[in-house]
């Protein structure tokens, strides 16, 4: 599903990331752990081209992404979740969830609407529809920002950091609507702190320092018998 | 005591001449003058608006070949004084074309031209002061540039600059008087005209000053009201 062969990006003369080579399998769920400033973020922000790779190609369903293919049709196919959530202030729910469908996709607003309001049932908020983001808690805004992404009916769903920036009361319910997603059968990359989650949903674990992938296994592997000694350094902080 | 009696007294000699035949007549000139300042405050900053649009996007464009003639447009006209580029629109360059041009259309274009380049700087910074998130959100979900502009940035950029864009209304109220120069009988110059005719400078230049006063506040209570209907319909951003 998604193929990266040798990714580098540079800022500048800073190197984040020094050569990646990934493969996730199309209903697989990759959990990227490491610790900040690893290139974690970075990795996933390539992988739909928020972020221009200095070098390596990034293979979607078949489709290589490169400065002549059309990257909106790409991103299309591929959902993201921000740290931030990143919802529209000035949309309602529904309007927030409709508008990449209606404009990107040429639904009617009848579909996409429908289709909307069935997304915000399975994420449980269908009676906040006509509220705007700042009236909905963290946990209900990333909620939304799934359900948006979703909308897209994407192929892979990124999320980046998805509940950093939640109390942690809210928390869980963004993490249940995740796992759901994930045994739905989505192909998934998530870079998240949640080793809970990562243990119980992820078919593999990537751990990333410096750039690079130091370590790429089954979680309960990753956890109890970590390899790489900055593994176990990192894992023996958190844990 | 005796000048203030007479200060007084030159006052009351000064308002004799009053008549209500006089002040009705130069009121409905007044105020056909005030509308046509209107006219050409909405017709400028519409303009305005449109140009500094354009201009304010192409200033945050990563092409230099786009940002720099934007850049060099914002210099120019905000570097050069109002009345300065009535004159060459009005006198200088109808010399070298060899054409004539209206005075109404001179003041219009030069007004639009001139509001343009504030404008432009009011939507840049209002679309620099837009979180990045909301760009690259809308760019995630397979919108195109034009798309995430149109629809997610553009419209809170709006919303965030409408004092500014007010304030800039307000100034071009006031500043379209400069096109009386030129001969465009808005508000000031119907002014210079009844006192030509009158010598009635006083009373006419304190009407022309309230009439401008009072749609300057009109608008000012309009724009607060603005940004207290936009702001409170739960847009406030993060």
């Amino acid at each position: 599903m998604i193929v990266i062969k040798g990714l580098h990006k540079s800022f500048g003369s800073n190197e984040i990331l020094k050569g990646i080579d990934l493969h996730v399998k199309k209903s697989e769920v990759v959990v990227v752990i490491g610790p900040s400033g690893s290139g974690k973020s970075t990795l996933l922000r390539c992988v739909n081209y928020l972020e221009v790779p200095s070098s390596g190609t990034i293979t979607i369903n078949g489709q290589t992404i490169n400065a002549k293919t059309n990257i909106n049709q790409v991103r299309a196919e591929v959902g993201m979740v921000f740290q931030h959530f990143n919802l529209f202030p000035h949309m309602s729910v529904l309007d927030n969830i409709t508008v990449a469908p209606i404009n990107v996709r040429k639904k009617t607003r009848e579909e996409a609407e429908h289709n909307a309001m069935e997304l915000l049932v399975r994420v449980g908020l269908a009676e906040k529809a006509k509220s705007f983001p700042s009236q909905l808690s963290g946990g209900q805004q990333q909620r939304v920002a799934i359900a948006r992404a979703l909308a897209m009916e994407p192929m892979v769903m990124l999320f980046d950091e998805p509940t950093s920036a939640l109390d942690p009361e809210m928390v869980n319910e963004v993490l249940d609507v995740m796992k759901d997603l994930a045994q739905s059968g989505m192909t998934m990359m998530c870079v998240t702190h949640e080793m809970g989650f990562a243990r119980q949903v992820a078919d593999r674990v990537l751990f990333v320092d410096h750039g690079k992938i130091l370590e790429d296994s089954a979680p309960e592997e990753m956890f109890s018998n970590p390899q790489h000694e900055r593994t176990k350094e990192f894992l023996a902080k958190i844990l | 005591m005796n000048s203030i009696v007479e200060f007084f007294e030159s006052i009351v000699m000064y308002f004799e001449g009053l008549d209500v035949d006089f002040v009705l007549n130069s009121l409905s000139l007044l105020l056909l003058g005030a509308l046509v300042t209107l006219k050409i405050t909405l017709v400028a900053v519409s303009c305005g608006c449109l140009i500094g649009l354009f201009v304010g996007i192409a200033e945050l464009s990563g092409y230099k070949c786009i940002r720099l003639p934007a850049k060099i447009y914002v210099d120019i006209i905000r570097g050069t004084p109002l009345l300065v580029q009535i004159f060459i629109i009005y006198f200088a360059l109808p010399a070298i074309l060899d054409m004539r041009i209206e005075p109404y259309v001179a003041a219009v274009v030069a007004c639009s031209i001139n509001s343009g380049a504030y404008v432009a700087e009011i939507f840049r910074a209002g679309i620099q002061s837009i979180d990045r998130g909301q760009f690259e959100a809308g760019r995630s979900l397979g919108l195109t540039w034009a798309q995430t502009m149109n629809k997610i940035v553009i419209p809170q950029a709006f919303r965030r600059t409408i004092p500014q864009l007010g304030n800039e209304f307000i100034a071009m109220l006031k500043d379209s008087s400069l096109v009386s120069v030129i001969g465009f009988e808005e508000l000031t110059r119907k002014g210079q005209l009844i006192i030509a005719a009158t010598y009635r400078s006083f009373e006419i230049w304190t009407a022309v000053a309230i009439i401008y006063l009072l749609m300057t506040l009109t608008i000012s209570r309009f724009v607060a009201y603005l940004e207290k209907k936009y702001n409170s319909s739960g847009n406030s951003n993060k």
